[in-house]
């Protein structure tokens, strides 16, 4: 056993006596290393001085595996063996893999399992977390080359949406170099300790995540040393390549009067978009040329442009605002992530919607690693004086379905993990012994459009009238994100439970898309659930009425059977015809009229009952 | 470790009363966290873990249910033995049945578009201040004990919630999604 080193009270550590750690932003696109050694936290560059690793690596038939800016360039030339966006298939299962338009040019291995997806490539076959672990790999030789000797561990970010299997497998990366993970710590958290907001006691904060090709907002409340994540939203289609297609279109438009430019010259286009947008970031305004066209672009042109693209991550502000239920003037500080907020027509956007500049002074790229590099001094115990706790949330609601497809939410999106809720659900129809107990997530109001994570029967109900079993459905879920639900029926305890592992869970695409969805469909859906609950109760009071009748029929004279099957009838051609008012009054007049049948029968069962005749026999 | 006890306000060892300190709830939220969160449990038991996960949610969950005004109401009700979901005819006056619709219909009578905001952002303001008004209420109810008129309150609270969350959903619908 390793002895606990105990410092002389009141004398800080000298750099000589601290332990080797280091922070890592493990990126879709790009990846950084930060070292708190030499006494600040340093993003480390490579022997060229660059600090941004693209998290690309190029596998060749008997040669090491290339990662960074030279597997960038043979993305080209040899793009069967050179896979870039490995981030994107973490925890992923095969099938879902197989399906995704950015990874059609390599070959998965067929003998793989469900579970593992890999790619075979010149030197062998290579998943997730082989790929991943070559491009801590190469951070990693940059840490050595800086500090000199071995790395006691590191802190390791994801994003907050990441599910427990793509945080398992980013760890079994680490573990694969033989690297030890202090923690993984969530991106908008890593960035707002880079600004030091954990030593203040207190405020919301706000992280707004511009990257190439995604879009993320977090609102982290702060408070002595706990951060609550209230709540996230974000787009994981919509990033700075948008703005480069952008203006690549707006100049093909200039260029080209009439004939469409080659797929060679709308290649050029991009790239020439791209650095005009840069030129843009530092000077008012840029003279253009292209082929033999001439031409300038200001700010305030460009801005009208991009407009629509602004306004969209504007509203997903203002939506992670009202999910929290915060108002913009509560908001004490804004923190920018991701190259593409170097945009001053971002900025402005940012600040004139908050009403506050936002935090601006750490580079965008290297933001998320410095707050990592932070961290991993703290948790080396280099920096013993503040350690946080974060409070994560889910980021979509959790339900079970409930007749006609509908789905009863249970756990709400953004409510703060661990959690457990329980809900009470009942049987549909007489003399029903069992219950499917199906688990999904999303936010719609149909099964169909939620994603189903589990299902599982409760058996064993005592026979009962519809509507009488109690059962109880708990949902909880942990601190991982991990979901477990329990049914039991309440008279007999009986039990049943299922450990929701998502294996090859949501990633933020599916996330966004279902909450995007979401909205669009909320009145439609509201509607059709309305008539949906119209028609089922309509059905249960005509199954009960039936079934009633069956039993104690003969508590009816010929009048009141009449009387009954009219309504009967008249409601059956409601459900298949009418609207929702016409179903629900035809409902409420069958339900009158049916009340009197209903109380002699429960006056007579009562007697059974005292007489201990269970109600199942009464018939017989 | 402290034990989950009945009363929420007992929980986060604060006094009964509607006019809640939140920040002071969220304080004592906090504290308990960091004693409770598995985070803050690594290297114990499986029972140990187990209870610091019903601990923690436990906690979230009492949190939740103290700091929403609404459900807070709701609580101090059933704690005094009132079925807070129970809704008597008498509990709603028509003058509050009137006030609703027109509101309501300034609601619907609004552009579909982006244009409503300022107009829903006023509506809001007015919804806002009216269950001001009514939390005063229900503060002032419950510190006399006089449930019966708490509860009253309770449900004219309940109807202008629901008319928020309404105002909210329109915002939504307007939001480019």
């Amino acid at each position: 056993m390793a002895l606990l080193k105990i410092l002389e009270p009141g004398k800080r550590q000298s750099a000589i006596n601290t332990k080797p750690a280091v922070g890592i932003d493990l990126g879709t696109t790009n990846s950084l290393i930060s070292s708190g050694y030499r006494g600040n936290i340093e993003v480390l560059a490579d022997a060229s001085g660059q600090f941004l690793l693209p998290s690309v690596v190029r596998y060749g038939k008997g040669v090491q595996p290339i990662v960074g800016e030279m597997a960038k360039e043979a993305a080209i030339s040899d793009p069967q063996n050179t896979v870039s966006s490995i981030k994107r298939l973490l925890g992923r299962g095969k099938s879902e893999v197989e399906k995704m338009p950015q990874f059609e040019q390599y070959t998965f291995d067929a003998s793989r399992d469900e579970g593992t997806p890999a790619i075979i490539t010149e030197a062998g076959v290579k998943d997730p977390i082989q790929v991943s672990a070559d491009i801590l790999s190469e951070l990693l030789s940059r840490a050595h080359d800086y500090i000199g000797e071995d790395i006691e561990g590191a802190v390791i970010t994801v994003p907050a949406y990441f599910n427990d299997a793509q945080r398992q497998q980013t760890k079994e990366a680490a573990n694969l170099i033989g690297l030890p993970v202090f923690r993984l710590l969530n991106e908008p958290t890593a960035a707002a300790v880079a600004y030091g907001l954990d030593n203040k006691e207190e405020g919301n904060v706000i992280v707004y995540d511009l990257g190439g090709g995604t879009f993320d907002v977090s609102l982290l409340c702060l408070k002595k040393g706990v951060f609550e994540v209230l709540a996230t939203g974000g787009d994981t289609a919509l990033g700075g390549d948008d703005f480069d297609y952008i203006l690549s279109d707006w100049i093909a438009k200039q260029v080209y009067s009439d004939e469409n430019p080659t797929l060679e010259e709308r290649g050029r286009l991009i790239a020439y978009a791209n650095s005009v947008k840069h030129h843009l970031s530092l000077h008012e305004s840029a003279d253009l040329e292209f082929n033999n066209w001439r031409g300038s672009l200001n700010r305030k042109e460009f801005l009208e442009m991009c407009e629509p693209l602004i306004k969209k991550t504007i509203n997903t502000c203002r939506r992670v605002l009202r999910d929290a239920s915060l108002s913009v003037e509560q908001i004490d500080n804004i923190v920018m992530v991701g190259g593409s907020t170097r945009m001053p027509i971002v900025r402005q956007a940012v600040e004139s919607y908050f009403g506050r500049a936002p935090l601006a002074a750490i580079d965008p790229d290297k933001v998320v690693a410095m707050g990592a590099g932070i961290q991993a001094e703290v948790l080396a115990g280099n920096k013993s004086d503040n350690d946080f706790l974060l409070l994560d949330v889910n980021p979509l609601s959790l339900g079970i379905e409930t007749m006609g497809e509908l789905v009863e939410k249970i756990i709400p999106r953004n409510t703060t993990i661990p959690v457990a809720k329980a809900q009470e659900f009942t049987t549909f129809k007489d003399g029903q012994t069992s219950m499917i107990i199906h688990v999904v997530q999303g936010e719609r109001e149909l099964v169909s459009d939620c994603r189903s994570l589990a299902r599982f029967e409760l058996g064993g109900i005592p026979k009962m009238v519809a509507g009488a079993a109690k059962i109880r459905v708990t949902f909880q879920v942990d601190a991982d994100g991990l979901l477990s639900v329990v049914a039991q029926e309440l008279s007999t305890l009986k039990m049943s439970e299922i450990q929701v592992k998502p294996s090859f869970g949501l990633d933020a695409k599916a996330i966004e898309e279902m909450l995007r969805s979401s909205h669009q469909n909320a009145e439609l859906d509201m509607g059709l659930r309305a008539m949906k609950e119209a028609q089922i109760e309509a059905r249960q009071l005509i199954d009960a009425i039936n079934s009633a009748r069956e039993i104690d029929g003969d508590l009816l004279d010929e009048v009141g059977h009449n009387h009954l099957d009219n309504l009967v009838h008249e409601l059956s051609e409601n459900i298949s015809s009418g609207t929702i008012e016409e179903i629900r009054e035809a409902t409420e007049r069958l339900n009158r009229v049916s009340s009197d049948f209903a109380a002699s029968r429960m006056d007579l069962h009562i007697g059974h009952a005292l007489k201990g005749e269970a109600i199942d026999n009464i018939d017989r | 470790m402290q034990s989950i006890k009945k009363n929420l306000f007992e929980f986060f060892g604060l006094s009964e009363s509607y006019d809640l300190d939140i920040e002071k709830l969220s304080e004592r939220y906090h504290e308990l966290q960091k004693d409770f969160h598995p985070d803050k449990n690594f290297s114990e038991t499986e029972a140990e873990k187990m209870r610091s996960v019903q601990l923690s949610s436990f906690a979230n969950e009492a949190y939740e249910t103290l700091r929403s005004p609404l459900k807070r109401a709701a609580y101090i009700l059933t704690i005094r033995g009132y079925d807070a979901e129970l809704v008597d005819q008498s509990d709603l006056g028509m003058d509050l049945l009137i006030e609703q619709m027109r509101l309501r219909e300034t609601l619907e009578d609004l552009p579909k578009d982006e244009s409503a905001f300022p107009d829903l952002e006023k509506l809001k303001k007015e919804v806002k201040e009216k269950l001001r008004a009514k939390q005063s209420n229900f503060a002032s109810d419950a510190l006399e004990e006089n449930f019966v008129n708490a509860k009253k309150t309770f449900h004219e609270l309940q109807f202008l919630y629901k008319l928020m969350h309404e105002i909210e959903e329109n915002e939504e619908l307007r939001l480019d999604y």
